[in-house]
């Protein structure tokens, strides 16, 4: 296909992406990670019918990883937020150790199972293959529960619990991530930065950047300046972090982080950039989907079973903890866990990041296990979370019967 | 202005500053401490970076007088392989898919601008400044440039035919002005009077005389140059062809945009983009004139529709992002080494274009009995040059092999300067005929800072 056809086929998907922002509420198309458009690559992409070349791929790698890092920063402006209430610290540290848990137990049962197949990997891939997937599985949609409890028109304990943990999960993930990517020295590495000052670089990067345009959005200036002023230090940071070697995930997240809290104008940008994330996404998923390859290693199926078997067994424990310590979330039964199940667009971006900084057989099975886990997560996630709603009588039963199953949420 | 409103001003301008020497200073870092990399993603990087740079410098400048788009040229220069060296060449050619989004956009807004009742009521004087305009600067330039042939190396060595042919190539040239700059300035000053309205309305119209006058004049200076060829009509069969089929499919697109504002109307931004990449490629495969499809696309959206209003509204939310990208990219491409060695010719010539614009539009307005605002300052929008021209010269250089880059250098030394001074004095000229907006741009009520309390 040629590269401009299939730059405006993009723009076309990201077109229809904005329409169903907004249709979203009114009824709703699409699940929640966006796997469907990740198939929906596969299917035109090299693995099938090969009318998105790997050249295209390669050369649209940039509009990728812009994507990428701009919903990060989009998720890093609506951390610890959930729809503009202030998540309380004690559950921001709750979602973490959630977090911590579910990616400590998906990177052992990875790790083992990689030692059980002898996969012909050294020592380091072994722990990137291991820590990426653990990073793409260990944390939940944004959205999901929001959309549900709009959806459903639920109010409640139980509703706030899960909002608030599914809007404050994604550090962990996302500090792993920038712990792996100063570990791997890949083709674009030409400045070795110490592991471990690595995520001190990427987020002080970010931070640093954030700073900066919080300061710059101090003063009082027309919108088009404030979208100058947002895209320029956005697409400085990626592209600082790629020519570093760094994670530009995880340095468009902290500059959102950092552009949240120091500028007065927080609730104002959040309510511009996240508008533009499902345009931004659907095409970054599109290219995702076509990058997957599944011949990449043929232990990939053992991989994921391990991996998605892992996050089901401590999403329900992370369920038990949260339930020990609520009553509301004691009363949605004890799998209420797995109503964190669905995974969402940053998991999908942590698995292409991946796949662009370590091609390979460590990316490729990394967004293969992801786009998998996404998918069981379609499964569980909203039924659980309905279910648990339920049994906590935060939803109205006739309503909830009315109503079609809450298949789809924003990613 | 009070002491309190004086003193902000200047706390902000000095944060200003330390942020664009931040910025600067870690990109400068970046850019040393990994140099061999010079992947695509720097040029996102580089976008990035422009965007910045162009906005502060803009925001830095502006107390002197000086336009934002002199902002965006000198942040451009200083970023770019002439300045620190933050961006290289490479870098700044793979630019070229936004600049040509951005040519798309700036091009649309033109002819959105153009409102056919107000043309209308200036049409007298712009007709007569048009034919004023295109005759004495096409003569008058070519003479400069015959005047100076002993100073121009290339030049001093032709016969006295092919340094006709190649003074009248220049001459056409000469004619050429900058929609992207009057648009940028009047997108600035939110300017709007006799002055603002003529000045636009005359460089788009221009944009079609140009293209019409450089066909005419390669046709004529061919054989000048080139005693083996004589002058062929064949161009003429396809410069109509380009004439005709840009104003064809901009008037199809133009109502294709007014159909969708009337039944959609919504996320017109990236519609906007699909355009500008899609179309633009259209463009270039047809061979038609982007610049012209775009602003009849505009002119009739705006005169031919109901929905003028709205897709102003919609072209103005992308402007200052638009602007900064295309200007700081220019800035970045300018050769400052070949200005420092062609910086006496190119400023001869360059002011006696400004020079003959000046006296032609005193000429015309003076004919066409035109209010004393544009006796005095038409002359002003007029001396700007930039991307047209320097495609236009590609077009002569890529015509006249064993000229060409001589006198494409010599070009671009000379838009150089008349891109860095023209702006300036239209934004002048705007502010002293009282045409600029007091007001300061509208900003959402949604950025604006909380009240009080």
């Amino acid at each position: 296909m040629n590269t401009v056809a299939l730059l405006v086929g993009l723009l076309v998907l990201s077109y229809l992406g904005s329409f169903w922002i907004t249709r979203r509420t009114a009824g709703g198309v699409g699940l929640p990670s966006g796997v469907e458009y990740a198939a929906l690559g596969l299917v035109l992409g090299p693995q099938a019918l090969d009318l998105v070349a790997a050249k295209d791929l390669t050369a649209f790698e940039p509009v990728v990883q812009v994507a990428v890092g701009w919903l990060a920063f989009g998720t890093g402006l609506d951390f610890g937020f959930a729809a503009e209430r202030r998540v309380s610290p004690s559950r921001v540290a709750l979602a973490s150790l959630g977090a911590i848990a579910t990616g400590g137990a998906v990177a052992t049962a990875t790790w083992l199972v990689i030692g059980c197949l002898h996969m012909d990997v050294t020592r380091s891939e072994r722990l990137l293959l291991a820590g990426g997937i653990a990073a793409a599985c260990s944390q939940t949609t944004r959205h999901a529960v929001g959309w549900v409890a709009e959806h459903l028109r639920t109010q409640g304990g139980l509703a706030d619990t899960l909002d608030d943990l599914a809007h404050s999960d994604v550090l962990f993930p996302l500090l792993a991530v920038a712990f792996l990517f100063a570990l791997g020295g890949t083709r674009a590495t030409v400045v070795r930065i110490p592991w471990l000052d690595g995520p001190l670089v990427t987020t002080g990067l970010g931070v640093g950047l954030g700073a900066g345009a919080a300061l710059l959005l101090r003063s009082e200036m027309p919108v088009e300046d404030t979208w100058a002023m947002l895209f320029g230090p956005a697409l400085l940071v990626i592209g600082i972090a790629a020519r570093l070697g760094l994670s530009t995930l995880t340095a468009s997240f902290f500059m959102g982080l950092a552009l949240s809290r120091l500028s007065r104008h927080g609730p104002e940008l959040r309510a511009m950039v996240s508008p533009t994330e499902r345009p931004v996404l659907l095409p970054a998923l599109l290219l995702a989907g076509a990058r997957l390859d599944f011949g990449s290693t043929g232990s990939w199926p053992w991989i994921a079973a391990a991996a998605i078997g892992a996050r089901v067994a401590a999403t329900i424990l992370v369920g038990w903890v949260i339930a020990a310590g609520s009553r509301s979330a004691r009363a949605g039964g004890p799998l209420v866990g797995l109503s964190l199940m669905s995974s969402g667009a940053l998991s999908m971006c942590i698995g292409m990041a991946f796949a662009l900084r370590f091609p390979g057989t460590v990316g490729d099975t990394v967004l293969v296990v992801t786009v998998l886990s996404a998918t069981v997560g379609e499964f569980v996630g909203p039924a659980r979370l309905r279910r648990s709603l339920l049994l906590a009588g935060e939803i109205d039963y006739t309503a909830a019967r009315a109503s079609p199953m809450p298949k789809t949420v924003r990613a | 202005m009070t002491a309190r409103a004086v003193r902000a001003g200047i706390s902000q301008w000095l944060e200003h500053a330390v942020l664009l020497v931040a910025f600067g200073a870690l990109v400068y870092y970046v850019t040393r401490a990994v140099p061999e990399v010079q992947g695509r993603l720097w040029t996102i990087a580089a976008i990035g970076l422009l965007l910045l740079a162009g906005t502060l410098t803009s925001e830095l400048t502006a107390p002197l007088g000086l336009p934002h788009l002199t902002g965006y040229l000198f942040a451009g220069i200083a970023c770019g392989p002439h300045g620190l060296r933050l961006l290289t060449e490479q870098t700044v050619r793979s630019l070229s898919p936004a600049n040509t989004l951005a040519l798309s956009l700036i091009a649309l807004a033109g002819g959105a601008e153009l409102e056919l009742a107000a043309v209308r009521k200036w049409a007298r004087g712009l007709a007569w400044a048009m034919l004023v305009q295109t005759a004495l600067v096409l003569l008058a330039v070519t003479g400069a440039f015959l005047a100076v042939r002993p100073l121009i190396p290339f030049a001093r060595v032709l016969a006295p035919g092919a340094a006709l042919g190649v003074a009248l190539c220049w001459g056409a040239l000469a004619v050429t002005r900058s929609p992207s700059a009057t648009l940028a300035i009047l997108s600035q000053t939110r300017a709007n009077g006799p002055l603002a309205t003529f000045t636009l309305a005359f460089v788009m119209v221009s944009d079609v005389v140009v293209v019409v006058l450089v066909a005419t004049v390669l046709g004529v200076a061919r054989p000048l140059i080139d005693s083996s060829t004589s002058f062929a009509f064949d161009s003429f069969v396809s410069l109509g062809h380009e004439l005709f089929g840009s104003v064809a499919l901009g008037t199809t697109l133009g109502l294709v945009i007014a159909a969708y504002l009337r039944l959609v109307n919504r996320q017109m931004l990236v519609v906007l983009l699909v355009l500008g990449f899609g179309v633009s490629t259209v463009l270039d495969y047809l061979q038609f004139d982007a610049l012209l499809t775009f602003m009849v696309a505009g002119l009739v959206v705006r005169n031919l529709s109901q929905q003028g209003h709205k897709f102003i509204h919609h072209i103005e939310q992308t402007g200052t992002v638009v602007y900064v990208v295309f200007f700081a990219i220019a800035g970045a491409d300018l050769d400052i080494p070949l200005l420092r060695n062609l910086w006496p010719v190119a400023l001869l010539l360059a002011a006696a274009r400004a020079v003959t614009s000046w006296v032609g539009a005193r000429v015309a307005s003076h004919v066409a009995a035109d209010p004393p605002v544009l006796r005095t300052w038409a002359w002003s929008g007029l001396v700007s040059q930039a991307g047209l021209t320097i495609g236009l010269t590609l077009v002569v250089a890529r015509e006249f092999p064993s000229i060409g880059p001589p006198f494409r250098a010599l070009a671009i030394a000379t838009v150089a300067i008349n891109e860095m001074i023209g702006p300036i004095l239209f934004k002048l000229a705007l502010d002293r005929g009282g045409e600029t907006s007091q007001e300061r741009t509208t900003g959402l009520p949604s950025i604006r800072p909380p009240a009080p309390g």
